[in-house]
């Protein structure tokens, strides 16, 4: 079995933060970074930039960590899912989350992560050059596979020109 | 929603700090950005007020459309008297400070007066402080921003601030945020300096409700894919805007040697291509970047490679820094255009003035007007890339006697340097141009000659009039939202039908400055672009409120107004060689010596120019001397001006 | 014409009329339409004979680089000759 999971290749970001934005009107119907799932992380003084969101993990440390239950891991769609009936607002989710994906929204007095937008994600639809993509978790690593493969071959190529 | 962003008016003479809210009555009649803020600058100062007063008044606002789902409308504008000028003054910028004003609570700010030592003021959801900034005062541009976050404590607050160029009050510093988004043009960090303004930082997490989000989100999509799949803006996206540059020079039509030829000849080295591959090599195959929400994503990243300053981080470089420090010094070093481009990026100063006054300097030197006593030693020679750099070192710091000569701008540095340095100067209204020549192309001509804010591209150029498009889709572009049945010509050296078009061209920049929309996602550089027709979804779904196109268009034709009845009031007449709309006396006088064949000899026709002129006076409903009739003003509700409704 | 009007704008219906694989010549009045091979380097006007340097932005999307700066040098100087002549 295996699920789609959201890949981010910073290397491509331009750091416009659209993602941001469609997250926040997709769930809140509001413009309004502070309610995004996804934030990008930046080095304006290196020009690198950093779309963080929640990983899914295996293993969640959230789920872990809550007290109440209320986050779970939907193993048939392969996803973290709240369940904000349970949800008792701790915060310790938001603590524990070594990608720093969980996120309290002070005006709702609530915690959020990504759900993926039930299974059509905006960022990764809004995200002309790609840098969030929506891919089969087994296929993650397949560009750079491919990109690798490329410099490898390039390099011995050269090499055997030496010969 | 968009419409409860509020005006703050801040006095930095006595602290007071007042808000309003900006009615829907405000926004009927001029929308906001730039439109409300030309009312602002027309209610808020008097007449004749010294620019580097406290009775300068300076408007830094966004667009109403900013930080909403519409597609690229991340631009912040600022606006005061130019101490540059005289005149309006006017800048606008890109990058991710707008949007987080308006997440802050505010869409416009009216400063006066002038603070007693080093100040920034702190806008934090909804609330306004004024702070020392006594530390701050003679760091860089982006020693600035990184300061003020450190002192906050907040990664994310995004700040708009001046260089040493503002504090030193160069006549034509500018207003920068982020690594090199700028306000560049007319001297509004200069207006800070002035104030002892040296940034304004602002961080918001306050919702802005949107109208009809679904709807929002869908056409912003179909919006995104309009702008992203013009060919102009894929370019944009992989070259930037240095493509501009390579183009124009690739016929013809640009300044080199200040104005003395119109193509700068294998300089293969500035080419954007060669540009782009220095990018590629420091930082990586993805090297743009963009600003807030933007998919075209047309500036570029890159690493100086060698000399003095190798191994800085910086961006761009647009193509006017390719215009200031390649093509018109006539430099033709990759290096000198990416170290250039870094300088005035730090100090924080016009890069299009200070290229072109150098540049003018230049053939003064080499005419012998400017002598090297008066250079303390600088060979000013065309091409001499270290001379050049040095220059802009010493005008920022007003080091030397010319250094301090050139800082005050080209009209008041061509009456201390004397001779007839004036008439090299190319300039209108008190302002450099462009990089570009326009002898080849009457309609560009008449769009730097009567824009308002001096010598300018992006206030009423038709640059796609250079493509030759066919008359019926002219006139399928140019016929609406009111109806044009004039002659429209696909010839780029025609004189008729070029003045409504620029009439147009200046309705429509003004209308994306009001909405805070970029101009390369409407009718600039590509036909196929958004304009008039597409707006009132945009605003519907984003604001709520309904504008029919004709109804964008009218607000525009009112702001254009108001900034005539500001230049007017402050001087503005016809012939004026210094504060009219009027050309350097080369465009006429001097043929094209360089470019295609259909470019060379080219000249502006004085007697066909003038008529321009007259048509497009009429166009805008002022007589033959400029002046606005009463029948037009009343017609556009602006009888009764300064009307002090805010 | 309101928000939910579904006809295309002006800009939307002008969309179909772009071309790639080809560009204008840039001399400004001949604007000849030249259409590069596939990864050519160089190409020449047909109408004018202006040279230009190609730089492709995708394998299926040629830019003009810059000119041929010998060739279209030559063609200038004749032709401010012969304007000045008939001045």
């Amino acid at each position: 079995m295996s699920n789609k999971v959201l890949k981010i290749d910073y290397e491509k970001c331009t750091g416009c933060r659209l993602c941001e934005l469609v997250c926040a009107v997709k769930h809140d119907q509001v413009s309004n970074p502070a309610r995004s799932r996804i934030r990008v992380v930046k080095w304006e003084a290196e020009g690198i930039y950093i779309p963080m969101a929640c990983q899914q993990c295996e293993d969640a440390p959230c789920v872990n960590a809550c007290p109440a239950k209320a986050l779970t891991r939907n193993q048939e769609m392969g996803r973290v899912e709240l369940d904000y009936d349970i949800c008792i607002g701790c915060r310790t989710c938001v603590s524990v989350c070594p990608f720093g994906a969980m996120h309290f929204v002070p005006a709702d007095r609530k915690v959020i992560k990504c759900d993926l937008c039930g299974g059509e994600p905006q960022c990764v639809r809004f995200c002309d050059v790609q840098a969030i993509q929506f891919v089969d978790e087994g296929e993650i690593n397949r560009e750079k596979g491919r990109a690798a493969a490329k410099r490898l071959r390039t390099a011995e190529g050269q090499a055997a020109a030496l010969l | 929603m968009a419409m409860k962003r509020k005006i703050a008016f801040i006095d930095l003479s006595t602290g007071k700090i007042e808000t309003q809210a900006i009615s829907e009555k405000i926004r009927r009649k001029f929308i906001g950005g730039r439109g409300l803020d030309s009312y602002l600058l027309y209610n808020h100062t008097e007449k004749g007020c010294d620019p580097l007063g406290p009775g300068n008044t300076l408007m830094i606002s966004g667009g109403f459309l900013t930080a909403t789902l519409a597609s690229a409308t991340a631009r912040t504008h600022i606006m005061a008297k130019s101490p540059l000028t005289g005149l309006l003054g006017s800048a606008n910028m890109g990058g991710f400070f707008a949007p987080e004003l308006a997440w802050a609570g505010f869409h416009h700010l009216v400063i006066k007066g002038k603070a007693e030592k080093p100040v920034y003021i702190y806008i934090h959801n909804g609330e306004i402080e004024i702070r020392d900034a006594t530390a701050l005062w003679g760091q860089t541009t982006t020693e600035t921003q990184w300061s003020i976050r450190e002192e906050l404590g907040d990664e994310e607050i995004k700040s708009l601030v001046i260089g040493q160029a503002g504090e030193n009050l160069v006549r034509y510093a500018n207003v920068m945020t982020g690594i090199k988004n700028s306000g560049g043009r007319t001297g509004m960090g200069c207006v800070m300096g002035s104030k002892n303004l040296k940034a304004v930082a602002v961080r918001g997490t306050m919702d802005i409700n949107i109208a009809q989000p679904i709807e929002a989100l869908e056409y912003n999509k179909k919006f995104i894919e309009q702008i992203t799949s013009s060919k102009v803006n894929q370019t944009q996206g992989t070259l930037g805007t240095p493509f501009i540059w390579g183009a124009t020079n690739s016929w013809g039509g640009i300044r080199t040697r200040n104005f003395q030829y119109n193509q700068c000849e294998n300089a293969d080295e500035i080419e954007p291509e060669a540009i782009d591959d220095i990018a590629t090599e420091t930082i990586g195959p993805h090297h743009m970047t963009g600003c807030f929400g933007c998919q075209v994503h047309c500036r570029a990243q890159y690493k100086i490679t060698s000399g003095p300053y190798a191994g800085k981080y910086d961006e761009g470089p647009e193509y006017t820094s390719q215009g200031a420090f390649g093509g018109e010094p006539d430099c033709k070093k990759a290096e000198t255009v990416l170290v250039g481009n870094h300088l005035v990026n730090q100090y924080g100063v016009d890069n299009l003035e200070i290229g072109s006054i150098i540049s003018w300097a230049m053939e003064l030197f080499e005419k012998g007007i400017l002598t090297t006593e008066q250079t303390d030693g600088l060979d000013l020679s065309f091409g001499n890339d270290e001379a050049l750099l040095e220059m802009v070192h010493r005008i920022c710091l007003r080091k030397g006697w010319l250094g301090d000569v050139l800082a005050n701008g080209g009209i008041p540095a061509s009456e201390t340097i004397g001779q007839d340095s004036f008439s090299y100067l190319i300039q209108v209204k008190g302002m450099s141009n462009l990089h570009s020549d326009e002898r080849a192309t009457p309609a560009l001509a008449l769009n730097i000659a009567t824009s308002s804010r001096g010598s300018d591209h992006l206030r009423s150029r038709p640059a796609i009039d250079l493509y030759h498009l066919p008359e019926k889709v002219l006139h399928k572009i140019y016929g609406s939202p009111v109806p044009y049945e004039g002659k429209l010509s696909s010839e780029h050296t025609a004189y008729e039908g070029k003045p409504w078009q620029v009439y147009w061209q200046e309705n429509c920049y003004m209308a994306v400055d009001c909405l805070g929309i970029c101009k390369y996602h409407t009718v600039f550089l590509g036909p196929t672009l958004p304009n008039f027709e597409d707006w009132p979804k945009v605003i519907k779904y984003n604001t709520g409120l309904d504008f029919t196109p004709k109804e964008i268009w009218d607000v525009a034709v009112r702001c254009n107004m108001l900034e005539r009845l500001f230049n007017l009031r402050e001087g503005l007449t016809r012939d004026d060689l210094k504060k009219g709309d009027t050309l350097n006396h080369r465009y006429y006088d001097e043929p094209c010596q360089r470019g295609a064949p259909d470019v060379v000899g080219s000249t502006i026709d004085r007697e066909k120019f003038k008529k321009m002129i007259d048509e497009f006076y009429l166009h805008k409903g002022l007589d033959n001397n400029g002046i606005p009739t009463p029948e037009r003003l009343v017609k556009l509700g602006l009888g009764d001006e300064p009307s002090h409704l805010l | 014409m309101s928000a939910d009007d579904q006809t295309l704008s002006t800009a939307e219906s002008l969309r179909k009329t772009r071309t790639y694989g080809k560009f204008r010549c840039h001399n400004p009045s001949c604007m000849g339409r030249l259409q590069p091979e596939a990864g050519e380097g160089q190409v020449k006007c047909p109408e004018c004979k202006m040279e230009y340097r190609v730089h492709w932005i995708r394998p299926d999307f040629p830019r003009i680089r810059g000119p041929v700066w010998d060739v279209n040098r030559k063609l200038a100087e004749a032709a401010l000759k012969k304007k000045l002549e008939e001045k």
